[in-house]
């Protein structure tokens, strides 16, 4: 029973994920677009969460800054890890409604063109984590790049938004109660689905911490302890 | 010694370094050179094509090859001597606004030799060129802030010379659609005040992200 | 930041240098660990060890260029844990391993370079440079020099900011005779005028010093 209780959250989410996904097949389909619109349920909330897991990893990169605390820099890297995959479902649903809609992959959308950049900046944030080995330095080089991009977010979207309007008139179409509420349920189901996705990762992170530091306090690895005196009289033997 | 002199001290350095080297003169303009006159050779040399895409293709190389005149900069000032630096008690916001002003001061001069080259290669339009007096500066120093941000935070790491770029390029799209639309916004009969708008407001936010960053970067490179 | 005339952070009764438990880590290794040391006005001290023992890192920790991350200590006056430490640097010279100068500059140019950031004027680079017996060479580019000539040219960056702390790493490396005098005169200069002068060696008989500690496995043990 405990560990049913423990794992309320993923029940939840599997449970809504379930429920939005019947949904999303049973509910009529769109009149001009016909089935393929029904990716719009995976396409519209991985997107939202690719936003929302940034917003987490700018948010916890500025709380670590402020307080140092290991805890926030866990919650950063790991809503970024989570927040890079719904970045890419995001695209790739996308790129699959766009080509029998469109009649191609692409359509230079201001939405889509900061949701690919966003995949990048992540990208280069995870790399960043990747290439520092301290935990101290990489924690607060990571929490800087991050603010930087998250400044710079809102204006690249704005910039592309002038872009379009420049180039050609945006189309907003307004979308019908049945589908909307559809559309609600699966942002709902994916946000539980991130937030399951979150605890186990920050689980995972705090328990690897745990271990590291067990293992830092017992067996440190001394920085010269590899090193000892040349065999001098071996020298010359066989070399 | 004030803020501004050590600045100063700093970007007068690394220019004599530059001079010295002649790497953006010598070798990374004619990279870009050469990339300009690959360009049309892979997508087509139809005349009007190019004039059409004649403006993008420059700062579209004056972006990616600029991150070059970038990563120069870090690998003039190695660690040991950005301890000596550092203990001389310059403040690491001296640092990043000298380091800054130089790396703006060489895209500069990078878009400047690269201009001619685009013009005579491709004929774009060029209506309201006048306005490139304040577009070039703006990209350049721009760029020049970002790249600074992005090679302090990735100092002495292996992997800097393929992540500096990969963290600069995406966060770089306001300043190509910036230079960019400008023109074609005159050309098309709308604005071109928004987008200069869009470009100093990139630079003065990135500027003021800088200086704030300067120490915790510093911090940050044991 | 202008130039202040030097004031005095420590009094008669604190020391230059004083380290408590300070340790530093990085990641999973330990490269110095409770490390208690005191440094006293006009002392010169050698620090001894064998080689990955955490000696040059324990410099940098004592140029404020890494923080301790467990314990603590102070410099100069400066919790070396807080900001006070910006204030201070400009009394400090480290001359590590590698040569800090600009290869395509000359060693004019890197000097003057020092004393235009060290608040100095530029009379006194070419008198540094003169006294380390570079002056023949000072419009050699740094590049064309040889590491004894590079590491002159950092002993006259000492001359050039009088330090109240010299940090000296593998002191007489790469030096001949004379120049290793120098070593030795620049560091009993630093002693004289009320600093302390650390100066890293594997060859403990070439050291000119007061006393000496020795680094083993990141920890100092006080050798006579």
């Amino acid at each position: 029973m405990t560990a049913l209780r423990s794992r309320w959250l993923e029940l939840l989410a599997i449970v809504a994920l379930a429920a939005s996904l019947v949904r999303s097949f049973t509910v009529q389909a769109d009149v001009t677009q016909g089935d393929v619109q029904r990716l719009m349920y995976v396409h519209v909330p991985s997107a939202w969460l690719a936003f929302l897991a940034f917003g987490v990893t700018v948010f916890a990169s500025a709380a670590w800054l402020r307080t140092k605390q290991d805890r926030w820099d866990r919650l950063a890297a790991a809503s970024a890890e989570v927040g890079v995959v719904f970045t890419a479902l995001a695209i790739a649903a996308g790129m699959i409604w766009a080509r029998p809609v469109w009649g191609q992959f692409w359509t230079w959308e201001p939405r889509l063109v900061t949701t690919a950049l966003l995949f990048f900046i992540y990208l280069g944030y995870l790399s960043l984590r990747k290439a520092v080995l301290d935990p101290a330095v990489r924690a607060r080089r990571a929490a800087i790049m991050g603010i930087i991009a998250f400044i710079q977010v809102p204006i690249v979207y704005q910039s592309v938004n002038w872009w379009r309007s420049l180039h050609q008139t945006s189309s907003r179409n307004s979308i019908d109660t049945p589908l909307r509420l559809t559309l609600w349920l699966a942002v709902l189901a994916f946000t539980f689905v991130y937030l399951a996705l979150m605890r186990r990762r920050l689980e995972l992170a705090r328990l690897e911490d745990q271990l590291e530091a067990r293992h830092a306090d017992s067996a440190s690895e001394l920085a010269g302890d590899g090193v000892t005196i040349p065999t001098l009289d071996r020298v010359g033997q066989n070399v | 010694m004030t803020f501004w002199r050590q600045a100063k001290e700093i970007a007068r350095k690394d220019l004599v370094v530059e001079a010295r080297t002649s790497e953006v003169v010598l070798m990374t303009a004619p990279f870009g050179a050469a990339a300009l006159i690959l360009i049309p050779l892979a997508i087509g040399t139809d005349a009007p094509l190019l004039s059409r895409l004649g403006a993008g293709m420059y700062w579209i190389v004056v972006l990616l090859f600029g991150v070059l005149v970038i990563l120069r900069k870090s690998a003039v000032d190695g660690p040991a001597q950005t301890d000596v630096i550092r203990l001389l008690g310059v403040d690491p916001a001296a640092r990043f606004a000298g380091a800054t002003a130089t790396t703006a001061f060489l895209l500069l001069l990078f878009e400047i030799i690269l201009a001619p080259v685009v013009i005579a290669l491709y004929n774009p339009d060029l209506r309201g060129w006048p306005w490139l007096l304040l577009i070039l500066p703006l990209t350049a120093a721009g760029l020049a802030l970002l790249g600074t941000i992005a090679a302090g935070v990735t100092t002495g790491l292996g992997t800097r010379i393929s992540l500096t770029p990969l963290l600069i390029i995406p966060l770089s799209l306001p300043l190509l659609l910036g230079a960019t639309q400008a023109l074609e916004g005159l050309r098309l009969g709308r604005g071109i005040l928004p987008w200069l708008v869009l470009l100093a407001a990139v630079d003065l936010a990135l500027a003021v992200a800088g200086v704030l960053a300067a120490r915790p970067i510093e911090e940050a490179t044991a | 930041m202008s130039r202040r005339p030097y004031t005095p952070f420590v009094s008669a009764k604190t020391h230059l240098v004083l380290l408590e438990d300070a340790g530093l880590r990085v990641g999973p290794t330990v490269i110095l660990q409770r490390v208690k040391l005191s440094l006293d006005a006009g002392e010169k001290v050698g620090l001894l060890g064998p080689n990955g023992s955490g000696k040059t890192t324990l410099l940098r920790l004592l140029a404020t260029l890494q923080r301790p991350t467990s314990g603590g200590g102070t410099v100069l006056g400066a919790d070396l844990m807080s900001n006070d430490i910006y204030r201070i640097r400009p009394h400090i010279v480290l001359i590590g391993h590698e040569p800090g100068l600009y290869p395509e500059l000359t060693l004019a140019e890197n000097s003057r370079l020092v004393a235009s950031l060290a608040g100095r004027d530029q009379e006194r680079a070419r008198t540094a440079l003169e006294l380390v017996g570079l002056a023949g060479a000072a419009d050699r580019r740094a590049r064309d020099c040889s590491r004894g000539m590079l590491r002159r040219t950092e002993l006259a960056r000492a001359l050039i900011v009088e330090p109240r702390l010299l940090l000296l790493d593998e002191a007489h490396a790469g030096l001949d005779e004379s120049a290793s005098a120098l070593v030795d005169l620049i560091a009993a200069r630093v002693a004289e005028r009320g600093g302390t002068a650390v100066l890293v060696s594997h060859d403990a008989e070439r050291l000119n010093v007061d006393r000496s500690v020795r680094v083993v496995g990141g920890m100092v043990e006080q050798a006579s």
